[in-house]
């Protein structure tokens, strides 16, 4: 009865608009824009789910609390809890004294941990920030991106006390002010470019492809913006092969299109400004929200992550502590999935790489996390980083904790 | 008398979950406990209500409110990034302990409508009712607008709490853990958005 009188009313609506075109245009882009984002494109037959993105925590997980016990890594390896207290824990970077930085999303801070006699200080060194995920280190410099507003810290980590006000770089870098997938991932390029990703202000819809869907990089200064890769959807992590120096990074493919398509991707990016296809193809998948085209004309991603799995931080592996099957393997943070019937993801995984660089196989690596009995997650990963001993950092975003992977003695 | 094995490890299991459902339980009470000392101490009442059903213009009722809806915006006002004065100042030295004890309490009480709440418009409520459809608020409200988790309770809340707050994320000066609520008002009028709040305050709670 209510779906017929609003099919009523959207006729009246229509009629009454085609006197004034302009106005039926602008009623038509009020139409798709009120679609909450993350419910773009959504078929009818998803209309009745109740599928809605998890609640984040925001308050400290007790270290009693924090579910480490239940984390596993292969055999010979063990894992630890490196660091607690940290709600919101997301990207982290790591300074030139050890000093970890991290960025968070909702609760607006960016944390600096260190190590002081085998024990780990936690410090807010940022806060009231729009979604600070974006951290990079250079020089002895913080960079913080918090959506547009870039932020230099300098000589951060005499000053961990008191970072004292940032240098403002916002008006340089001119990022879009869009808050949906405007949160950054940020790290400096071996050419020392910073880097981010421009993610895109819907769920699927058409866009100025020059402007969104983007991995861009600057000059430290905010200066010569240079478009690495578009037709990416939102890439939350990437990172330079340590040999052939290729960009590599991982994307979150859409929602809303199925519980097992499209999948989650990892990108090879071999030359500035490639186009991987976003919103029109995901590998050889034309997306039927969106104008058809010839998925050829793209590029093919490096491989499938998995559906709705949030792959995000990625970093090669360049360490001697690990077997050195690992050596220039990637390990990537799947934070786990929402927009799916059946949980996925709530890992870290290993992609292998061959000596030419094609991937042959994903495996996984730190699991513990999604408890596949009762469809719950215990903690959601979101970043990796290696630390100068070889061993392996990995954030969990839903218990503001930091694991450390290292090989068992 | 024996067990087979699978049967006594099962009888283990449920012994064991039905004991941990209890301390859990129990470790909510205290939490609630705590949440109604701490409420009663800073006098939270006065404005929201003694029982959590807030009797005063422009403030939310509390009552039923999904613990993690309440914790999120405490949060979000200590930390500065919610501003709807007072609570910023109220919320300042406030522990996350304290914020979830309070969020339990509040939780925990039953919800209901304001004692000042006018009767329902037939023309309205029918409009309100297709805006809610269109918009899918009993997606992530669920259908009967209880809330779910960070997602509050509508069903029941004060009008003009709701037309305020749908006012601040149609005009961005308020977003939730994402911005969803923003996308979702976007470019609605003050008629529509008035309609969808009488409809919301009049649903059974």
């Amino acid at each position: 009865m209510i779906r017929r009188t609003a099919a009523a009313l959207g006729v009246v609506a229509a009629l009454a608009a085609a006197s004034a075109p302009a106005l039926a245009q602008q009623q038509q882009q009020q139409q798709q824009q009120q679609a909450p984002a993350w419910a773009q494109g959504r078929p009818p037959e998803m209309a009745g789910s109740r599928l809605a993105p998890h609640a984040p925590r925001l308050t400290v997980t007790p270290p009693d609390q924090v579910p480490v016990s239940a984390l596993r890594v292969p055999s010979g390896f063990r894992v630890e809890l490196w660091a607690h207290g940290l709600p919101g824990a997301r990207m982290m970077a790591l300074g030139q004294n050890g000093t970890v930085f991290v960025g968070t999303r909702v609760i607006g801070r960016v944390y600096a941990v260190t190590d002081e006699g085998g024990q780990r200080r936690v410090r807010t060194i940022a806060e009231r920030l729009t979604q600070p995920n974006g951290v990079a280190f250079r020089d002895g410099s913080l960079y913080v991106i918090a959506i547009n507003r870039v932020l230099r810290y300098d000589g951060i980590e005499g000053r961990l006390d008191d970072p004292g006000t940032p240098v403002e770089l916002t008006a340089a870098f001119n990022l879009p002010p869009d808050e949906h997938h405007g949160w950054k991932f940020a790290a400096f390029s071996p050419d020392g470019r910073l880097t981010m990703n421009i993610g895109v202000p819907c769920n699927i819809c058409e866009f100025d492809r020059d402007r969104y869907a983007l991995i861009v990089s600057f000059r430290p200064d905010g200066s010569d913006r240079r478009i690495e890769a578009r037709g990416i959807r939102n890439s939350v992590g990437f990172d330079w092969h340590p040999v052939t120096r290729e960009l590599w990074a991982t994307n979150n493919g859409r929602d809303w299109a199925g519980n097992d398509v499209p999948p989650d991707t990892l990108h090879r990016i071999r030359r500035p400004g490639e186009d991987h296809g976003f919103p029109f193809c995901v590998g050889d998948w034309n997306d039927p929200a969106v104008p058809r085209r010839n998925c050829s004309e793209f590029v093919q991603p490096a491989a499938s992550l998995g559906p709705h799995v949030a792959a995000l931080g990625m970093r090669f592996y360049t360490g001697a502590m690990f077997p050195e099957q690992y050596r220039n393997q990637i390990f990537i943070a799947r934070r786990g999935s929402w927009n799916r019937e059946q949980l996925i993801g709530y890992d870290v995984v290993v992609a292998r790489l061959d000596a030419q660089g094609n991937v042959t196989g994903i495996e996984p690596f730190l699991t513990g996390l999604l408890d596949q009995a009762n469809d719950r997650f215990l903690g959601r990963p979101v970043d990796v980083l290696q630390l100068r001993d070889g061993s392996l950092l990995v954030s969990d975003e839903q218990n503001g904790a930091i694991y450390r992977i290292s090989r068992a003695q | 008398m024996t067990f087979p094995l699978r049967s006594l490890a099962a009888a283990v299991a449920l012994a064991a979950a039905a004991f941990l459902c209890t301390a859990a339980g129990a470790a909510g009470d205290d939490a609630a406990r705590r949440g109604a000392a701490l409420a009663e101490a800073r006098g939270c009442g006065g404005c929201h209500g003694e029982r959590g059903r807030s009797p005063t213009a422009n403030v939310p009722s509390l009552a039923g409110q999904p613990a993690e809806a309440i914790v999120l915006n405490m949060i979000l006002f200590r930390e500065g990034l919610r501003d709807a004065p007072p609570m910023p100042d109220l919320a300042r030295d406030l522990t996350d302990r304290q914020i979830e004890d309070l969020a339990a309490f509040y939780a925990s009480l039953p919800p209901g409508p304001p004692e000042d709440r006018g009767a329902p418009d037939p023309a309205r409520m029918r409009e309100g009712a297709l805006l809610a459809e269109r918009l899918n608020c009993g997606v992530c409200h669920l259908p009967d607008y209880a809330g779910q988790n960070q997602v509050p309770r509508l069903a029941g809340q004060r009008e003009d709490y709701l037309l305020l707050s749908l006012k601040g994320y149609r005009d961005g000066t308020r977003r939730g853990t994402d911005t969803s609520m923003n996308a979702v008002v976007y470019g609605l009028s003050d008629a529509e958005l008035a309609a969808l709040a009488h409809y919301l305050a009049h649903a059974p709670p």
